[in-house]
């Protein structure tokens, strides 16, 4: 029973650093821009694509090719910026579609250059520790150590640096931000950036442990808005702790009985979290 | 003295012995036979992308080999006529709604004479065309067959009963073997799989643990599901009839998790990037019931299939060897049964084909002679049933093992399977 509690503890924190990383991603662009991106699952799907192109396609070394994704998502994530959200900055609703557009768009761009089959990404390693009778594979234990390094760099960067702390006013007070000098336009750029690239660096880090396909953006983005629902829209702290929260549920869920009931009980604790703490469990006094 | 050699090679000339030149030559070349042939159209209306796809795309792709064979040699003789044969494809994406309008441009706009499909969820959105147009179908899922599908046949694959012929060798041959565990995905191929492995187990004596787990078709990440499927520590882990792109991570979740017992599963497609994910030695025995086609035991006299080794390496020689599927195959051998009944009938139209078909109630199966069986757990003697192999991986290769009788197993069991598929609600009077 012990090897079962402790393999299905490593299976959630490996769910919940991937989808930590997704969520920040979509909170801090949704904070700074107060847009919801709906092709933020399409930007994970990117990031998966960039390793299969660039390691499993061109023999890169695995480092490089997850850090060209994260680069290339991150510039995607800029040229919508420019493209969408600003355009549509005083229309959010209008900025909602048109990330539903761009979704579709990035889809058929996947399924035109790559096909609609799974690809295969060959394994970056087949070692594993194995932990009390638990196994956690090297592959996974990347994905842990990763999400650990890059969001606390990203706590230390929005709480330590000025380029942080103009993040962090603008999605306070977006016309108090910009009466002290704050460029919106920069800071919109510089969200835009990170938090496309964090979904990315996932998608391209998980690649070998799913087949990527182009509609694998849709499972992540549906279960994204859900932890950042329970956890705070506009709320970074909100959106990790969502993320282990509902990772944890899901996973011991799936395990103990099946991933429909799972499901199931992922949305319920949203209701429930809504029900008690209408704006998630940090919404609204606490924000990135 | 100057000479003058007169050549007075004008351009008009010229441009007339050139003319000639060319209608002597074109006189001189036979004349191509196809110009002459009549053409025979085949819809194949299966997954061609998305998750079933390699159920389908494949089949295809060894239907194109059949043909050019055909065509190559002038032709199928159909009434004393030479007959082309033209596939027409249609993506039918596994979904009803994209299949009933597939089947109705097939029929109506391109004239086919006989349906390939593989079945399952697309199959109620063709039937009532089928029905209405009398067009002949064929399904790799005979649990699609009711009392009312005249017309739909399952000639070649009788999925899911030929998984009782691997679970029978593996309890023979490794009698230590006694819990066993099911996973599959919950929709019209899982479900009756599912009931099969049961009946296969419970009439091996092999204890199933728990209920089937029956898993979220949008799973990605298997790892959870694994870990409840080893959380009993099985004997056997049987992963039923899961898409390709599930069996993939489903076996490399077990060799991570340390899984050191008996895997069995009634496809193995693409198994070459399994072992490559795993290792030679975790995938050694995995029991599954699809060959490759350049096993030398395919030469056995009984298999109806010509040159099956020639087939395979040229379908690794256009495709690669790492798109050969359970149903590279199987497509091309329905073909193989269709021509021989056209042929017998004089003619291709629907009707007449069927007829000749199912005559004598026995026909060619590509694993040996066969009968057209059914009527009890279908409602109709519309699948064509008889040996089927037993595929074990030995150092990384697929290779036969044995031919099974699946009816031989039903004589046996029969009312094991009908227990489990009535409790499963797949049998064809509770499906809708």
């Amino acid at each position: 029973m012990s090897a079962l509690l402790i393999q299905t503890t490593i299976n959630a924190a490996y769910a919940a650093s991937y989808m930590a990383l997704i969520a920040v991603g979509l909170v801090l662009i949704f904070g700074v821009m107060g847009v919801i991106n709906f092709a933020h699952g399409e930007l994970y799907m990117v990031g998966a694509y960039a390793v299969v192109t660039l390691y499993a396609g061109a023999n890169m070394p695995f480092a490089v090719a997850v850090a060209a994704g994260l680069v290339f998502v991150g510039c995607l994530g800029l040229i919508m910026e420019w493209g969408l959200f600003r355009p549509l900055r005083e229309n959010p609703l209008g900025g909602l579609i048109a990330s539903i557009g761009f979704l579709l768009i990035l889809q058929s761009l996947a399924v035109l250059a790559f096909g609609l089959r799974a690809q295969n990404v060959p394994p970056i390693s087949k070692e594993r520790l194995v932990v009390g009778g638990a196994v956690l594979t090297y592959e996974r234990l990347l994905v842990i150590v990763v999400t650990l390094v890059l969001l606390s760099a990203l706590w230390l960067f929005l709480r330590r640096t000025r380029f942080g702390w103009a993040l962090r006013a603008v999605s306070q007070d977006r016309e108090a931000a910009a009466l002290q000098g704050i460029s919106i336009n920069q800071t919109a750029r510089l969200a835009m950036f990170i938090g496309a690239a964090l979904a990315g660096v996932a998608g391209a880090l998980t690649a070998p442990l799913v087949a990527p396909t182009p509609l694998m953006g849709h499972s992540v983005i549906v279960t994204a808005f859900i932890i950042i629902i329970v956890g705070g829209i506009g709320s970074l702290e909100g959106a990790v702790i969502a993320a282990i929260l509902y990772a944890f549920v899901h996973t011991f869920v799936t395990t103990l009985y099946d991933g429909v009931i799972a499901n199931i009980v992922g949305l319920l604790l949203m209701l429930a979290v809504l029900i008690v703490m209408p704006n998630g469990m940090f919404g609204a006094k606490e924000r990135a | 003295m100057e000479i003058k050699v007169a050549s007075r090679l004008d351009r008009r000339t010229f441009l007339t012995g050139a003319a000639g030149a060319a209608l002597i030559v074109n006189a001189a070349i036979p004349r191509v036979s196809f110009a002459q042939a009549k053409v025979v159209k085949i819809g194949f209306l299966a997954p061609l992308t998305g998750a079933v796809a390699a159920w389908g795309k494949p089949g295809l792709d060894g239907c194109q080999i059949w043909g050019d064979w055909a065509n190559e040699a002038g032709g199928i003789d159909v009434g004393g006529e030479k007959h082309k044969v033209e596939f027409v494809a249609y993506d039918d994406e596994y979904d009803a709604g994209k299949a009933r309008t597939g089947a109705s441009q097939l029929v109506q706009e391109d004239g086919v004479k006989f349906i390939m499909m593989l079945g399952g969820d697309p199959w109620p959105g063709v039937e009532a065309i089928a029905q209405r147009e009398g067009m002949l179908v064929s399904t790799l899922l005979p649990s699609d067959l009711t009392p009312e599908t005249t017309t739909l046949v399952a000639p070649c694959e009788v999925h899911p009963i030929y998984n009782v012929t691997g679970v029978e060798w593996l309890a023979e041959k490794r009698p230590e073997l006694k819990t066993a565990v099911i996973c599959a995905q919950d929709d019209a191929l899982g479900k009756p799989s599912v009931a099969t492995y049961l009946a296969a187990f419970e009439a091996a004596g092999i204890e199933v643990q728990g209920d089937p787990l029956f898993f979220d078709p949008a799973t990605t990440d298997f790892a959870p599901v694994m870990t409840q499927l080893l959380s009993g520590n099985p004997d056997i882990l049987c992963l039923d009839t899961c898409y390709a792109d599930y069996v993939a991570p489903l076996c490399e979740q077990a060799f991570q998790q340390g899984y050191k017992g008996q895997i069995i599963s009634c496809t193995l497609d693409f198994y070459g990037r399994i072992v490559e994910r795993t290792s030679k030695e975790f995938m050694e025995g995995v029991v599954f019931q699809f060959p490759d086609f350049d096993d030398p035991a395919l030469n056995d006299p009984k298999v109806n299939f010509k040159r099956p080794n020639e087939f395979y390496a040229e379908y690794v020689k256009r495709y690669g060897a790492t798109e050969w599927s359970a149903v590279s195959w199987e497509y091309a051998s329905i073909m193989d049964l269709w021509a021989d009944a056209a042929q017998r009938a004089g003619s291709v139209e629907p009707e007449a084909v069927l007829a000749a078909m199912k005559e004598g109630g026995t026909g060619k199966h590509i694993f040996g002679d066969a009968k057209w069986w059914g009527k009890e757990l279908f409602g109709i003697d519309n699948a064509l049933v008889g040996d089927w192999p037993v595929v074990v991986i030995r150092d990384g290769k697929a290779k036969i093992e044995e031919f099974r009788s699946i009816p031989a197993w039903w004589e046996k069991h029969s009312a094991l399977l009908i227990k489990h598929m009535t409790a499963l609600d797949q049998m064809w009077d509770q499906r809708t």
